[in-house]
């Protein structure tokens, strides 16, 4: 419930607000304001893609084996953090899927920690941002299932152990896996939107240092929350590639 | 035990006071949403407290008999308290949607 928009969705809605509506035509849809197509959310997205692409063209050049620099110290870090976590869900071929994970951990970092930048606000504020890469990794964890196990077989795991069991099993494994994507991104989105509300009430009663502890505790959560999202994927993909006996 | 249902009734007294000062003819549109709101997000967030604070009290009783399997635990722990915070999530996305 952002009241009024960033300072750069107002800059895109001002010059690229064609454009903008030209995208949606492309999909048959129709801004609800024509002269204000691009939402928050979306302009904070590529904002905060741009900055991965800047930081990754920053480092690309300077990795080196025998002088790392901090920048590479830093994302040999995530690298290792998130490839041993992997490692610890998947077993030995976690290696394979590290890849989306630490897109995953990056750009949703980012995504929560840009919303502490004065005008800037998180796109994971909208419950749209964390919905789609929740879906990403539903689809992704289904393929890689499908993909390792076979369709038939990876559609055996929904009948549960027992065959007799089946016609009750089959409902709840649906829905259970359903409610995977749900519960992501509801717990991304209403943990930051929490964040970020608190905030503003403690803003709105005073400038003096409490609202400063709640932004501390907001960049917290949003670390806490960026790992809680890759590990939960990591856990799905763990249990459709998981071999049975 | 005597304490206990004198703070009950004083709570609901409490409670009640609005009702007995709202006339017949106001009645009709007081907004019950803020209300309801306040307190789903109390109950909800009261329980999800008493749910984490056992776990941890589980994780840490844990960690102390054997340090050696702490990383084990706390990975068990973490995961165990954001599933029951986003119980409480799913009380404030109730909230947001209806309020």
């Amino acid at each position: 419930m952002v009241t009024h928009e960033a300072w750069l969705t107002q800059l895109f809605n001002e010059y690229l607000a064609g454009f903008g509506n030209m995208l949606l035509s492309l999909f048959h849809l129709t801004a609800e304001n024509p002269k204000e197509p691009w939402a928050d959310f979306v302009v904070m997205q590529i904002a905060v893609v741009a900055v991965i692409m800047l930081l990754l063209a920053v480092l690309r050049p300077s990795l080196s084996v025998r002088k790392p620099g901090t920048l590479q110290h830093l994302f040999e870090l995530i690298h290792t953090f998130i490839a041993g976590q992997s490692d610890d869900q998947i077993g030995h071929d976690g290696k394979k899927h590290t890849t989306l994970f630490e897109t995953l951990f990056i750009f949703l970092l980012l995504a929560n920690l840009i919303g502490i930048i004065p005008m800037f606000v998180s796109p994971t504020q909208s419950p749209f941002v964390p919905c789609g890469c929740a879906i990403i990794a539903f689809l992704y964890y289904n393929y890689v299932g499908i993909r390792k196990q076979g369709l038939g077989h990876y559609l055996k795991h929904f009948m549960g152990p027992i065959p007799a069991m089946a016609p009750l099993m089959i409902p709840i494994e649906i829905i259970s896996h359903i409610a995977r994507p749900m519960s992501l991104t509801i717990r991304l989105f209403a943990n930051m939107y929490a964040g970020e509300q608190v905030t503003l009430v403690f803003l709105s009663m005073t400038y003096l240092i409490a609202p400063a502890i709640f932004m501390g505790l907001h960049v917290f959560v949003s670390f806490l929350q960026a790992y809680i999202f890759v590990l939960l994927t990591m856990m799905y993909v763990a249990g459709a590639v998981a071999e049975e006996h | 035990m005597k304490t206990k249902l004198f703070l009950l009734l004083f709570a609901m007294m409490f409670c009640a006071l609005p009702m007995f000062a709202a006339d017949g003819s106001a009645s009709a549109a007081v907004n019950l949403a803020p209300l309801a709101a306040g307190l789903g997000m109390a109950i909800a967030s009261g329980l999800c407290a008493l749910g984490q604070g056992n776990a941890v009290k589980g994780a840490a009783e844990a960690m102390a008999r054997n340090p050696g399997a702490a990383g084990a635990i706390r990975f068990a722990l973490i995961l165990g308290l954001v599933l029951i915070e986003s119980l409480a999530l799913y009380t404030f996305i109730i909230i947001l949607i209806k309020s």
